[in-house]
């Protein structure tokens, strides 16, 4: 475990969570300004299916995993 | 999704606003669970009209390969009732079919050498290639998710998951409520899910750390993980949104590779002389954070994320993914797609074990677990067929995947050689989607 690598980016979590839920706190967008925000393209994940997909490979080759769900087909290949 | 209390709509200002809530509950029905219609604050009900879509079927079918090594073929379907209240419920069908080969975990080695394998089973390796072995498998799975908002602030999703492949079976549920905050611009989510899985290697459990010979009593081994989430979405103007995401991850149970081995190698020349079964933790800790953003331009979206990832097995990762969707003529748009992973090795990762030397308690040569980078390129090209319903997806994407194969305490023959050469691997995936 690289402690002190992992220390500082908790740190740097902690102060991105910050900067999001405070600095940007003052900003307001009207709902007759929300016809770009409701665009089907304007998710963090339009596309679920090729999501998990990509998820499964990412999953079956690498060490790490995580991200948005929690849960989700369990699998052998790693 | 539903639209607010009707308001009288008595000036220019009041007309739009219901023009585009309205809108936004006519989209909002087919949205996905993270989609940007969670945040523009209108929730379910009055406004889906009688032509509203009451299904959607979606299917995407993945064609995967390996240069020299394992080959996939996955086909997914999923199909999803659409109620006027913004209720969603969906079930998804999902099968792989795996051939090819997979590294043992064994070294390459400067010259032609014979090894008892991990199942007793004496083979020859050719010079400087990593070892493998072939294998074929098939995997069936079936999700089901249910989403129910119930104020235009509180909405809940309940999944579930089942699958069986030869040696491997799982079974496992999740939940997630998310809160919508400040209108529309802060949504918060809570999660968890629980995975109940069992493994029965072919051939029986065999003793970590040994020839291979060796079985450990009972055919079959639990393993179980719980995970928990918080996450946070947040607008910050018309045409950008943000989000961060922090699970933890708990493994407990058989978390070994049944099939993987690592070489014992011979002090002075470094080249293999027998192989181990490798032996891993009964436990595991994940953490990962997960910060992202989309953007729309005038026309254009473009997405970014990064994740920092950490476990108490030693392994550090980020990764770094950019898509550009970039819209061009009929409803078509092309998005290339760019994403970097890099991760340390773990703590008990080994290339190989030296003979005569007292045995660590964990040790792994899955090259999964060590050193390794992944360097993805591709793009996808969405569009309609004329005169035919539905939306069409292809992409297309290459993956490069390298580890640290000159280390420094490579013995003998082991500098000679690329431990972890790199591996090539191409995908296709084609989806669609039809609302009905």
């Amino acid at each position: 475990m690289k402690s002190p690598r992992v220390q500082e980016r908790r740190l740097l979590i902690l102060a991105l969570s910050a900067l999001l839920l405070s600095g940007c706190a003052s900003m307001d967008v009207q709902p007759w300004d929300r016809d770009l925000l409701a665009e089907e393209a304007m998710s963090f994940s339009p596309e679920p299916m090729v999501t998990a997909i990509d998820n499964h490979i990412y999953f079956s080759k690498e060490g790490s995993t995580g991200g948005q769900e929690v849960g989700g087909g369990g699998c052998g290949c790693n | 999704m539903q639209l607010g209390e009707p308001r009288r709509a008595s000036s220019l200002r009041g007309r739009l606003t219901q023009a585009v809530c309205v809108v936004l509950a006519a989209q909002a029905g087919a949205a996905g669970a993270s989609s940007a219609a969670d945040v523009t604050g209108t929730a379910s009900g009055s406004g889906t009209g009688d032509e509203a879509p009451k299904w959607q079927f979606d299917a995407a079918g993945l064609v995967y390969g390996e240069a020299g090594r394992a080959k996939v073929v996955e086909p997914n379907a999923r199909i999803t009732r659409l109620f006027a209240n913004g209720a969603r419920l969906s079930g998804t069908l999902g099968l792989d079919l795996v051939t090819g080969a997979s590294p043992t975990g064994g070294i390459a080695s400067t010259e032609i050498h014979t090894t008892t394998s991990a199942s007793g089973r004496v083979k020859t390796d050719a010079v400087g290639i990593v070892p493998t072995n072939q294998f074929q498998d098939h995997r069936g799975s079936l999700d089901l998710e249910w989403t129910q908002p119930y104020t235009r602030w509180l909405t809940t999703s309940f999944g579930s998951h089942v699958s069986r492949e030869k040696d491997y079976r799982s079974l496992g549920g999740s939940g997630k409520v998310s809160f919508s905050l400040m209108r529309g611009l802060l949504t918060f989510n809570v999660g968890g899910g629980y995975d109940s899985d069992e493994v029965e290697p072919t051939g029986g459990v065999r003793v970590p750390l040994s020839d291979g010979t060796l079985l450990e009593d009972g055919a079959v081994r639990a393993k179980h993980s719980r995970t928990a989430l918080i996450g946070l979405s947040r607008v910050l103007s018309r045409r950008w949104m943000v989000g961060v995401d922090v699970t933890r991850m708990e493994e407990d149970g058989y978390l070994t590779e049944p099939y993987k081995v690592v070489s014992v190698v011979d002090p002075e020349t470094g080249d293999p002389v027998s192989e181990l079964t490798e032996s891993r933790p009964s436990t595991r800790l994940r953490h990962d954070l997960l910060a992202s953003s989309v953007y729309h331009f005038d026309t254009d979206i473009l997405y970014a994320s990064q994740r920092f990832y950490w476990d108490d097995w030693g392994i550090v990762s980020t990764t770094t993914d950019l898509k550009y969707r970039k819209d061009l003529y009929d409803d078509r748009y092309i998005e290339p797609h760019i994403r970097f992973y890099a991760q340390s090795k773990a703590d008990f990762f080994h290339y190989s074990l030296v003979q005569n030397e007292d045995l660590p308690r964990y040790a792994s040569a899955d090259g999964r677990l060590g050193t390794l980078r992944t360097a993805t390129l591709g793009a996808t090209y969405g569009f309609r067929l004329p005169d035919r319903p539905g939306e069409w997806a292809v992409r297309a994407e290459y993956m490069s995947q390298w580890g640290s194969g000159h280390p420094t305490d490579a013995i003998g023959n082991q500098q000679n050689v690329d431990l972890a050469p790199p591996v090539s691997i191409g995908s296709v995936v084609v989806a669609y989607s039809l609302r009905f």
